[in-house]
């Protein structure tokens, strides 16, 4: 093991160029540490030349902020696809600009939670259950698009104008539509950027030997394979919204229900193994979801190395981990599966949302896509059986049960994209 | 810059080999991994889900699976050069070939699977119980479909993975298995008798990686009684025309801990 492990705080460099220049740094994007140090942690042979050295820590922030410019000042590349106007209107501190527009709105009402750098790391961020959304690694979850693609404008619209029920996240229905596009703008910009900084630090690793350690600097890789492949993605997602069939509209609502039941607890759509037979989210309690799973690693790692004996490399690796559990990561959750029984959707609770949830699974998230395997008129009637959850609970749960409902046709229910 | 010290007599082969690369001339590797030194049994696997199915089969870790004459399985072998030259017949043959992830006995079946970017993967469930393969891939777009019961679903990947993907079964937590990715289809996964061959390679100098999903990318290896020290798992070999015997390769028990 040659280096010891040294987590390289961007914000503490920033401080110390801003000594003499007033009494607060000018924000800085923090380095994604756990990214930096995961690797290492996975295995015992070969820990130390997989972690990134502070040499390597020092070019992904360099190159970051070529790419990208700092928080109060941030530029993109024509390449991302972004608007740099609406970049302008959502970062940078509070401010009233020329024509006297509010400037600065992600920092007025999205820092404290999510973070300056979209790494779900503000300082409420760990006071509050679900975790706030890391943007970083390009994942969302409550969206109209194949489970690994980006989520489309609209779909970041419409969490910010509707929050997130069941979580933390708010409705930004009083800012004006103008306001709430250049903040989903701002969030695809920190996901570009996460997204761009996690391909930089894996690069490290599959690079040859003559390279030294060195990521190249020129427009090719920085653009052409590193920046286009990620920006392409999140232009394409667009393109990419789930085609979702009428409900079937002349099947009797109580009869599909009872279709959708059968599917719930069968062997093809299985969402009763996590979901539990009573649909109270109690059938799968530890897993976790992706954006803990390296945090888990690096934490269990750290048990493995206290509870044996470790020499003096060794200590001064957990000391390292130790300071990126405490400053750089939340304490890791599992994640349960949702209790059905609320009537309580994180994504929305249109038909047509959750057929996407069902569909398409959550990205990031443990739940699998169904598409391909269940029919998409058996997910609208697993979407009328889950519907009709929260409301027919009369103190028995379970398969066997059977479930009351009013006979009456499916109007109401059949769903619009528009809507 | 290779780290290895040929003796002189496979030094001066390595040579005739290199020179002739150029009149298209393929050779074989292979060799059988063998554990230097004692590791634990394999511990049982908790199987809490699907329990009177899934609790039938007596599951045992696959971290480290090693065999008689202590044998390692699933040691990943491939050849790292993003330009070799593949051989037309096999370039042919492995475009057509169909590589199959079989959910069989509530595990992955193989445990560590090879499939070229441009295969269409199967992926099967022989199981009574309904599963789900959640594939971790990083520069493929991560899956993550459900398998009824004797259903099946295909995938395909695009993009070389530096690292194998790791494909896991929410449902059924302790299934894990691995998806080998690559451009090329030079690769190989040493088999229950720790024995792996790689096919018709172009003689020539290659650079091989050695991966395994316990001990990461192999920092160190004895072959024929020579001790290895190979950085990332890498090792530049030079390949000639025929056999090329690697003999017994020793995996010290300390790298799986």
């Amino acid at each position: 093991m040659k280096t010891p492990l040294r987590p390289l705080v961007l914000a503490a460099v920033a401080s110390l160029l801003a000594v003499g220049c007033g009494p607060t740094p000018p924000a800085a994007f923090r380095l994604n540490m756990v990214e930096a140090v995961a690797p290492s942690a996975e295995k015992d042979s070969v820990a130390a030349e997989l972690a990134l050295s502070i040499d390597q820590q020092r070019q992904v922030a360099t190159i970051l902020a070529a790419l990208f410019g700092s928080p109060d000042e941030p530029f993109c590349q024509p390449e991302m696809g972004l608007d740099p106007a609406k970049l302008r209107l959502a970062a940078g501190p509070v401010r009233s600009d020329i024509v006297g527009r509010k400037n600065g709105l992600y920092r007025e009402h999205c820092v404290h939670c999510h973070g300056i750098t979209g790494d779900g790391l503000g300082p409420t961020a760990a006071f509050l259950n679900p975790y706030p959304r890391d943007y970083r690694p390009g994942i969302f979850k409550f969206k109209s698009t194949e489970r690994s693609d980006k989520p489309t404008h609209a779909d970041l619209v419409k969490i910010l104008h509707n929050g997130v029920p069941g979580s933390s996240m708010p409705s930004f229905a009083l800012l004006s539509p103008a306001e709430v596009d250049a903040l989903a703008e701002y969030v695809k910009y920190l996901s570009i950027r996460g997204e761009t900084e996690l391909a930089l630090m894996r690069t490290f690793f599959e690079l040859d030997d003559d390279a030294q350690g060195k990521l190249a600097e020129t427009r090719e890789f920085l653009i052409d394979e590193i920046v286009a492949p990620i920006a392409e993605k999140w232009t394409a997602a667009s393109e990419a919204v789930i085609e979702v069939p009428e409900m079937p509209a002349d099947e009797d609502l109580a009869a599909s229900i009872e279709k959708g039941r059968a599917l719930f607890h069968g062997n093809k759509a299985n969402c009763v193994k996590c979901h539990g037979v009573t649909a109270l989210g109690d059938g799968q309690a530890n897993d976790y979801d992706d954006w803990n799973k390296d945090i888990v690693k690096i934490r269990d790692k750290l048990a493995k190395l206290a509870a044996g004996e470790a020499d003096a490399a060794e200590r001064r690796w957990a000391a390292g981990f130790q300071e990126v559990l405490v400053s750089e990561a939340l304490r890791p959750r599992t994640i349960p599966p949702r209790n059905l029984r609320h009537g309580i959707y994180r994504g929305g609770r249109r038909p047509l949302d959750l057929y996407y949830r069902i569909h398409a699974g959550i990205n990031g998230a443990p739940m699998p896509a169904a598409k391909g395997t269940v029919a998409s008129e058996d997910i609208w009637h697993i979407v009328n059986y889950i519907r009709s959850l929260p409301y027919d609970f009369d103190g028995e749960l379970g398969a066997d049960r059977a479930v009351a409902v009013r006979p009456g046709p499916a109007v109401g229910l059949a769903a619009t994209q528009e809507d | 810059m290779s780290r290895l010290v040929f003796r002189s007599g496979s030094l001066v082969l390595g040579l005739m080999a290199a020179a002739s690369a150029h009149g298209d001339e393929w050779g074989t590797l292979k060799g059988r991994f063998v554990l230097g030194g004692d590791l634990a049994a394999a511990a049982a696997l908790t199987v809490d889900k699907d329990v009177e199915i899934c609790g039938k089969h007596k599951l045992l870790s696959e971290e480290v699976v090693v065999g008689g004459d202590k044998a390692v399985a699933n040691v990943v072998v491939f050849v790292r050069d993003k330009k070799v030259k593949v051989k037309p017949e096999l370039e042919a043959a492995t475009k057509t070939a169909k590589p199959v992830l079989d959910n069989a006995n509530c595990r992955f079946e193989p445990h560590v699977l090879f499939v070229q970017t441009g295969q269409e993967l199967e992926i099967k469930n022989s199981d009574t119980v309904g599963h789900n393969s959640n594939i971790a891939t990083v520069k493929n777009a991560p899956s993550n479909i459900l398998i009824p019961a004797g259903g099946k679903v295909t995938a395909k990947f695009t993009a070389e993975e530096a690292v194998p993907a790791q494909v896991t079964c929410n449902i059924h937590p302790w299934m894990k298995g691995w998806l080998v990715v690559r451009d090329n289809p030079y690769a190989a996964v040493s088999k229950a008798d720790g024995s792996f061959e790689i096919a018709d390679l172009p003689a020539g100098e290659l650079e091989l990686q050695f991966w395994h999903e316990k001990a990461g990318y192999l920092g160190e290896m004895s072959i024929g009684g020579k001790k290895e020290t190979v950085k990332k798992g890498r090792m530049k070999r030079k390949i000639k025309a025929g056999d090329n015997d690697l003999g017994e390769v020793v995996l010290d028990a300390g790298l799986f801990k």
